[in-house]
Formats: C-alpha cells, structure tokens, sequence
C-alpha cells in the first residue's frame, strides 16, 4: 500500500509538475487563439539552411495544434530579397517576411511589414509568455527593429565565430586559440601555413557579393575601430582605424589559400572540414555542417571561439533573420502569420528547434546545461552576442546598392588591382553618390542605420 | 489536271489565314512586343520599385544621361565586346573543322551519333553549365587542374584570378556553344549540290579552294545568322557567369548582362536597368544591320 501511495504521489507530482510546465500552457493558448483560423493558410520563404530545415521538422506540430496550414518555398539567399521584393510591390500572396538585418530598414520603411504592435496588443492572439525581454537584446535591436519600432523576432540566429583545428593547432605548440586578430597574425599564422604542402592558417571567404561585403570587408573595419560610415553619414574608410582594418586583411592574406577571393562560405568551410586550413571565422549556422561526418574530416579536432578581438575589442560580424507580418496579407493571414511567428520564435520551442539544428535567439535555452554541453558553440555565440554592434552592416535601404559597390571594389583592393586607400576613395565617393540620392544629406530622411 | 471550275473548299474564308495566324500574333505580341514597350517606357520614368514613395514619374532622358556616364557601364560593355571577340573566333573556327568532318563521306554511325552528342551541350541549362564549370575549374579538385598537373604543367587559380576566371567562363561558353556553329555549317554544307563538289574535287585537289570558292558561299548565310544569334546572346549571357564568378574577381567577368541584373534586381531602379536594356537592344540590331551588310549574300 505504502508503496502504490509512492507511486501515486509521484505520478500526481508529475502530472501537477507537467502541467505548470510553458509547452502545456502555449499548447493552450495556441489552440484557443488558432480555433477561429482553422484552415487559414499563410506563406512565407524559407532557406536551406539548418535553421529552417529545423523548423520544417517541427511544422506538423504547429499545424496539427492550430490547423493553420503553413505553406512555404526554399530559395537560395542570393534571390530572396529580389523574390520578397517583387512579391511586396506586386501585392503578392506572401503573408510572412523573412527579414535579414540588413534589409529590415528597407521592409520598414515601405511599409511591407508591420510593427508586431499592432497585434501584441490583442491579448486573444499573443502567447502570454511572449517575454520580448527574453530575447538576446542585440539580436531583438538588430534583426527586429528598426527607428525604435519592433517589427520582426528573430528566428535564424548567427554570429561571427572562429571555427578551428585544435589539433593543427596542438602540433603547431599551441593549446588555445588566439585571443586578438594581431596574435592570430603574427604568432598563430606562420606556424600553421606551409604553402608547400598546400596548409594555410586561415581562410576568409570573400567571393564577390554580399560574402565579400559583408563577411570580408566588414569584418575588418569594426574590430579595429573603423567603420562604413562616420556621424554624418559620410564614408569613413579613410580613417587611420579603417585603414589600419583593411590592410591588416590585405597583409593577413599571405596566410590564406590563394585564389581566396573566389571562396565563398561553402568553400571556406570545406577548407576547415578537409584539414586545409586550421582557422576560419564563419557564422554559427555552419557548426551542424563542421560536425557531420558526411561533410567533415576535423572529427573531434573542431574547436569553438569568439572572434579574435582587434585594438577596439571584440565586434564580430553578425548576421540573421527575423520573421515579420508582411501588410499585404488579409487580416485572418495576419493573425494566423503572427500565431506561428510567436510559435517558431518562443521559448518552449527553443530547445526542439536547436535539437533540430536551429539557433534561437532566445537566452533561457542557452542556460541550460545539456545543452551548453552538447553544443560547442553555444558559449562563443552567447559571449558574441552579449557585446556587438547592430549596424555591423548598415541596415537602411541603401545597404544593397553600396554592399555592390564594396562587393567590386573591396574585391578589387584585395587583388591588388586598386590600393587600399584608392579602393577606399572608390567605395567612398560612389557611397556617398548612392545616400545622396537616397536623401540623406539634404534633411529628407534620418541619420538611421 | 485540276479541275478549275471546281468550287473553292466550303470552309475556307477570306478570315482563315488570319485565325491560324492569330495565336502566334498574339503570343508574340504578349510575350515580345508587351515586355519590349514596357521597358521602353520605363526607360523615360524613375522606376525603383524599391522607393515606392519616390513616386514614377516620367524624368525624360535621364536615365539615359546616366547610364551614357556611368563608368561601370561602360567597363562591363567592353568587358563583355573582350569576351566576344575571344570566343566567338573559336567557335567559328572549331565548329566549321567540326562540320567539314562530319561532311565527309564514310563512317556513317559515327557521324550520326557525334551529330546528336553535338546537341547535348546546347541542351544543358546555363546554370548549369555554370555550377559544371565551378567543379571543372576548382583550384584543388577540378578536372581541369588535375589534367594541367599530370602534363606537368602544374596547377592553376582558375576562378581566384581574373584572367583564369575570365578564361574559364570563356571555355565554358566555347564548349557550350561551338557544337551550334557545327550544326549551322554542317547544314550549310549538306545545301551544296552534290555534282558541284564532284565537279571541284575533280578540278583540284586543294582543300582550301574547295572551301573557298565552292563551299563558303553556301556557308555565309548560316555564317551570319549565326554571328546575329551569338552578338545577342553574348549580351544577355548571365546564368552561367552568374553561377561560376558572380562577375568576380573583382570586375573581371562583370558582362554588361550581370551588370543590368544587378542594377535592376538588387538595386531595383528598373529605369536605368531598362535604359541600359534598351541601349543594348539598339547596339544588337546595329551589329545585325552590320553583320548583313558586310557578310550575307544570296547563292546565285
């Protein structure tokens, strides 16, 4: 008897237990706010990337709750602005936006998105647990807002990272990784290249593009102080920190593959992933691609770090994607588009989505130790997360037309076609062509980015 | 005999000839002309779609003015004229020896099944082409390394220079299109009355004066539609650049092509991009205009 009332006790223990749990609560609220939408249908684009692969996985379980049938097209990176653009201007039948943080000031200021105000407020429709403050607030500011407004969450998460062979590393008589980008240089690099046996120390992807722009060029400027833009919103490349940034990448080069300008991520990660190269800095999402022995030879040897820090601390880049309402969609698609925006982006969901590849942005699910110990890079990625710099890349409406033109010229600069004060005066000049015509210097628009 | 005072067919109408044309009409119409006009009249407006609140009035020659000026443009025009002028020799000059073998006599499996393994490169995606080109051209796995390293010439960086990039986007097109140009002669040939060529190859021995003055007359016509055809779709060639450099390293392989597509799917000032279109729209009908004057003649 003592031992069925143990039992008993136990059993109602972990039902009470369960019961207070957040995923029981959100299937509540879920289902009761989805029953007038049964059967709405929302759309949005995906990418193949782990992120999304992860919560495709998990999409039977929304729809099963709700009913909402969730319809969604995979399209490379490079086409989906173009596609989200055309789909806005056309009155489309997108109902979701899939923001990266460069475009956000773009999708904002058009009026393609809406503020998530406009339906936090209708409490039948918000997760009671929604806990913005529960988000990483770099990634909230970055990915999800913009002029002070919130109007996206963020759902695909990155940060710069430096991925490396610990075991290259170990031969080479180092037991940790370097600490700034001028040890990396000067002490890790000469140890870890020899060109003869095609061995280099570091890779950075560079191909002309948003790679080049954003994971080459800019990762260089930050660190040492510099940056894009100085306050007035004039081009500040030619400042002795910028300048100081872009021909460190150029002398860093020496250490690279040669023909670097023509990696992309793929490439870049592969190099780690066959033992050519003992360092690279790549964005998070990669680590799934680094681990799986199908597409990796490192094993065990792959190691996990910040960014190596320059004179002006450590700002590494940072990258990702929030998921927005997009206006043009009818008012039950926006309602149901919300509903799984919350959804896909919640706590409860946080610990599925990165069993299944994905990076939340949520900071709970990072504190829990199963999964600080399963995941390498979970510690680097929340100590980057914890200082950096929103406007890594600049995320007004002109970032796409001056990301080409530093695309060329920072490609340029790194063949030594240009100098790298003649590639800055480029970029500068054509810069500052571009936001004259977007209105920023004669007062029509704010000095945001 | 037919009979002449039979009656016309009962259902044959004065509007006959007009219903069977008017589907591809109004294809053509829907598809060319629609898209052609359209851009014409974008090409007078400011027109980013992504600055709606710009508004899209009509800003006259504009656009014009601004790609007339723009260095960018004028770079990758003259980037895309050094591309033409590198392939288009080789493809004239490999596809013509192509043809002439296959015009031979004898060998008759061989020659048809080189006849129809000539079409698959002309029926591969330009894409990809592009991605096949990517592999091909890959510093450390490539085909193309692997092939330099065992003659001991050693190893290349294809894609990671401009002049290896250049090279390989040229080799690709080279290798897509040159089996077109061996269609159109080796049609050409096949319109060579048979007894003439007896006739010459009886008069000399010389290859080159057969090719000369029996054979090419023939070959012009196919010879300027083909250089028509290639001057067009060398100015709108983008997938597989796209896919293999993205117009990299640097400026290297930026054809005017990719340039426009940049300007009007990334940038979205559809205005300019429609200028541009337009600009070269007007340069291929000149070159065509060109190409007939100088090298079409009728076989008398």
């Amino acid at each position: 008897m003592k031992r069925f009332l143990n039992v008993f006790t136990s059993v109602l223990a972990l039902a009470a237990a369960t019961a207070s749990l957040p995923s029981a609560a959100l299937a509540d609220w879920l289902e009761d706010a989805a029953k007038p939408l049964k059967g709405t249908e929302i759309s949005g684009i995906f990418l193949d990337r782990p992120g999304y692969r992860a919560i495709i996985k998990l999409l039977p379980e929304f729809e099963k709750k709700t009913g909402i049938k969730v319809n969604y097209e995979i399209v490379p990176y490079e086409n989906t602005r173009e596609k989200q653009v055309l789909n806005f201007t056309s009155q489309g039948g997108q109902t979701l936006a899939l923001v990266d943080l460069v475009w956000i000031g773009e999708f904002a200021e058009n009026g393609w998105i809406e503020p998530i105000s406009n339906f936090s407020k209708d409490t039948k429709i918000t997760d009671p647990n929604l806990k913005l403050d529960g988000f990483f607030p770099l990634l909230l500011d970055a990915f999800g807002s913009w002029g002070g407004t919130t109007y996206g969450l963020p759902f695909d998460n990155y940060s710069g990272l430096l991925f490396y062979n610990s075991c290259m590393l170990k031969d080479a008589g180092f037991t940790k990784p370097p600490a700034t980008w001028d040890e990396l240089m000067t002490v890790y690099a000469p140890k870890l290249t020899d060109a003869s046996k095609k061995q280099y120390a570091y890779a950075l992807q560079s191909l002309r593009g948003e790679t080049q722009s954003a994971d080459s060029f800019m990762r260089f400027l930050w660190p040492f102080g510099g940056s894009l833009l100085n306050k007035e919103f004039k081009s500040n490349l030619l400042s002795k920190e910028s300048q100081t940034g872009l021909k460190f990448r150029q002398d860093l080069m020496k250490y690279m593959p040669p023909g670097i300008v023509s990696y992309d991520h793929a490439e870049a990660v592969n190099a780690l992933a066959q033992g050519q190269v003992a360092m690279i800095t790549e964005w998070s999402a990669f680590y799934g691609t680094l681990v799986d022995p199908a597409t990796s030879k490192i094993g065990d040897c792959l190691a996990v770090a910040p960014e190596p820090a320059g004179p002006a601390g450590r700002l590494p880049a940072l990258g990702g994607f929030s998921l927005a309402v997009a206006s043009q969609a009818t008012e039950e698609q926006k309602k149901a588009s919300w509903l799984f925006i919350q959804w896909a982006t919640s706590e409860d969901i946080a610990k599925p989505y990165v069993d299944a590849g994905g990076v939340s942005g949520r900071m709970s699910v990072y504190e829990n130790p199963e999964v600080k110990a399963k995941y390498k890079f979970v510690e680097p990625m929340v100590a980057s997360w914890k200082a950096g710099v929103p406007e890594f890349r600049p995320r007004f409406p002109s970032w796409p037309a001056i990301s080409e033109v530093v695309a060329e010229w920072g490609s340029k600069m790194m063949l030594g076609e240009v100098t790298i004060d003649g590639g800055a005066k480029e970029i500068g000049t054509r810069m500052e062509d571009i936001l004259a015509k977007g209105g920023y210097y004669d007062g029509k628009k704010k000095l945001l980015q | 005999m037919a009979d002449m005072t039979a009656k016309p067919n009962r259902g044959y109408r004065r509007w006959t000839p007009f219903w069977f044309l008017a589907p591809a009409v109004a294809t053509l119409l829907l598809i060319g002309i629609y898209p052609t006009l359209f851009a014409l009249i974008t090409s007078f407006r400011r027109y980013n779609i992504a600055r709606p609140r710009e508004g899209f009035d009509f800003i006259g020659f504009d656009n014009y003015a601004s790609v007339l000026t723009d260095s960018t443009f004028w770079a990758s025009l003259g980037t895309t004229a050094r591309f033409y002028v590198s392939v288009l020799p080789i493809q004239v000059m490999l596809g013509l020896a192509i043809a002439l073998l296959l015009h031979k006599t004898g060998m008759g499996f061989l020659k048809a099944l080189a006849r129809v393994t000539l079409v698959v490169p002309l029926a591969t995606t330009y894409a990809v082409v592009g991605l096949i080109g990517r592999l091909i051209f890959n510093r450390d796995f490539g085909v193309a390394n692997q092939i330099l390293n065992a003659i001991g010439v050693g190893g290349f960086d294809w894609l990671g220079s401009p002049r290896g990039a250049f090279t390989a986007i040229a080799i690709m097109d080279i290798w897509q299109w040159t089996p077109f140009c061996a269609l159109i002669f080796l049609a050409g040939l096949s319109m060579v009355p048979g007894e003439i060529e007896e006739a010459a190859r009886l008069e000399t021995t010389s290859k080159w004066a057969l090719l000369r003055y029996v054979q090419l007359p023939y070959l012009l016509p196919g010879l300027t539609a083909l250089l028509i055809l290639r001057s067009a779709d060398v100015l709108k060639l983008f997938d597989m650049v796209f896919v293999m450099t993205r117009g990299g390293p640097g400026a290297a392989t930026d054809l005017v092509s990719i340039y426009i597509q940049r300007v009007g799917f990334r940038i979205f000032d559809l205005g300019t991009a429609s200028a541009q279109a337009i600009l070269l729209l007007v340069l291929t009908i000149l070159i065509s205009r060109l190409y007939i004057r100088i090298l079409y003649r009728e076989v008398q």
